[in-house]
């Protein structure tokens, strides 16, 4: 396995800076706490509502009490908010909180920005959550669009690029062009995290997939099929995170949040990157993955399990070449050759069943499978893992978690 | 599956002022392309800054209208509705001989005979009396 981070424009500046954030921020918070709703295709109750359940149960599981929530992180694009929240659950004297920009990239945004709030002394017990409801029609934003189209939108859509599965299905037509891989390269993704799902009792779909039922499965944009895409579901997630000193006396293993990253990139168009002078592939996560590693002081050998927000199957394929798992255009046989499929494979991947099985709470599942394994509780439960990365989707603009076990 | 509140009518470019030199080219004919005069680099979609350098000093220069098919893919519901009632539709991605990229689509063949890489120029297809997208064809009619 090349174990190498591939090099990104500029790779200077933040990894020097890393040393510094890495003292401050490194080993500073944990996650002590979980929660979650049901992975519904409606659950009848609204986000707002959703979310507070999920934060409930993330409290109870860390056996703190929600007065004492002073930090609220969360993704922008939901119903209720941070203060409207922490009303709800009773908090005394919240003074911290924030909404990350940017959809299934911000998925792991709410954890980096709760980890720098704790580590930094404004908070001490802060609530990460995700409540999302896109199970219901009407909820999909690209069918919100305009008659009349600005900006980028007006050089796309009237041409009909205008969902993002088009966006996924442009670079992956592309990405096998480039490297010759199979055509059934993203079936083997989808099949392998149903088999991981099959045995999550808490995952949307459970049934067992073969590579014909993906390539069968109805053509949304060629080269992608709709079981090369996930499910859009209801449900909300949340973790609880605290203080180093707290977090001893917390019933569960912390997950000590070892690592943070938000990344980007130069010249960056979210989906497609196609407008990129350099490379369409350079995609912001090759830049989460080099702070995430740097201030963590870890790299991609070092890592015992991965989750990776994956609202299509090609996706998984690039965020293994962001992270480092293998070189840049080798993703799609490092799949096909089985190096993430199982629990004992080189790079168990999606454990859970992702967001193309377990749920699609917008890559927030993720993070909770990544804590489940760090304390030996998961469906599928890679033996002794220690090091559990968890990024959100490496195409847009993105964010990453490194959590340990001690 | 049409979800509630969908436009009805094929999206349209909403032309802005740092747009408008495009879509004038494009209703004449003409395909141009922002370059910046501080950095000298092209780009595409046009900002309203250079996103090498952020310098907002840019000139408008002629494109030879050549170019090579980069990707595509072919679009099935859902979709908006002007789409869904044309689908399957195809959309397309070019690398322009300048460089850049652009989101386009691809006329006077089928999707059936596209092929990444082939050599294709820029053609021009009326939305209305103001707008007009630019398109590509193959450059081998054959």
């Amino acid at each position: 396995m090349g174990s190498s981070v591939r090099p990104v424009e500029d790779p200077v500046p933040l990894v020097q800076a890393a040393g510094y954030a890495a003292w401050v921020i490194r080993d500073k918070a944990a996650i002590v706490g979980i929660g979650q709703t049901e992975y519904v295709r409606r659950i009848g109750r609204s986000e707002r509502r959703t979310a507070h359940e999920a934060s409930v149960a993330a409290l109870a599981d860390a056996g703190l009490a929600a007065c004492d929530v002073d930090g609220i992180f969360y993704v922008e694009g939901q119903s209720g908010e941070a203060t409207d929240l922490a009303r709800r659950l009773g908090s005394r004297n919240l003074r911290c909180w924030a909404a990350a920009s940017g959809g299934g990239g911000a998925a792991c945004a709410p954890v980096v920005h709760a980890a720098m709030a704790i580590a930094s002394g404004v908070c001490e017990v802060a609530i990460a959550y995700r409540a999302r409801n896109r199970g219901a029609v009407g909820g999909r934003p690209w069918a919100k669009t305009s008659r009349f189209v600005a900006g980028q939108a007006a050089f796309e859509k009237p041409h009909g690029l205008v969902n993002p599965v088009h966006q996924q299905a442009f670079m992956a037509r592309r990405y096998l062009y480039e490297t010759g891989a199979p055509d059934d390269t993203f079936a083997r993704v989808s099949v392998a995290q149903r088999r991981y799902a099959s045995r999550n009792p808490v995952a949307y779909f459970r049934d067992r997939i073969t590579i014909e039922d993906v390539l069968g499965s109805r053509m949304i944009a060629d080269p992608l099929h709709l079981l090369e895409c996930c499910p859009e579901n209801d449900g909300a997630c949340a973790v609880v995170l605290t203080t180093a000193a707290r977090a001893q006396d917390c019933p569960h293993t912390p997950a000590w949040v070892s690592g943070v990253a938000q990344g980007v990139g130069p010249r960056h168009v979210p989906m497609t990157n196609l407008y990129n002078k350099s490379s369409p592939w350079e995609w912001p996560g090759a830049y989460a993955a080099r702070d995430v590693y740097a201030m963590a002081g870890l790299g991609p050998g070092d890592i015992d399990v991965f989750q990776l927000y994956d609202m299509f199957a090609p996706v998984v394929v690039y965020g293994l070449e962001a992270y480092g798992f293998c070189g840049m255009g080798e993703g799609g046989s490092f799949v096909v050759d089985g190096h993430t499929e199982s629990v004992s494979a080189t790079i168990p991947t999606n454990t859970g069943g992702g967001s193309l099985s377990e749920a699609y709470i917008h890559g927030f599942n993720h993070i909770l499978e990544g804590v489940r394994q760090l304390r030996g509780t998961a469906a599928n439960q890679v033996s002794g893992a220690e090091v559990s990365l968890v990024a959100a989707a490496p195409v847009v603009p993105t964010s990453a978690i490194l959590l340990t076990r001690k | 599956m049409n979800e509630p509140g969908m436009v009805a009518e094929r999206p349209a470019p909403e032309i802005e002022p740092h747009t408008e030199p495009f879509w004038q080219a494009a209703k004449q004919r003409r395909l141009v392309l922002p370059r910046c005069r501080d950095c000298q680099e092209l780009q595409f979609p046009p900002e309203l800054s250079c996103v090498h350098c952020g310098s907002a000093n840019h000139e408008w220069v002629e494109a030879s209208g050549r170019a090579t098919l980069y990707t595509w893919t072919l679009c099935h519901p859902p979709l908006l509705p002007y789409f869904a009632d044309h689908a399957p539709w195809a959309v397309a991605a070019v690398t322009l001989e300048e460089g850049v990229r652009m989101v386009t689509r691809i006329v006077g063949i089928p999707a059936s005979r596209y092929e990444i890489e082939m050599p294709l120029v820029a053609d021009f297809e009326d939305l209305d009396d103001e707008r007009t997208l630019v398109v590509f064809r193959p450059a081998d009619p054959a």
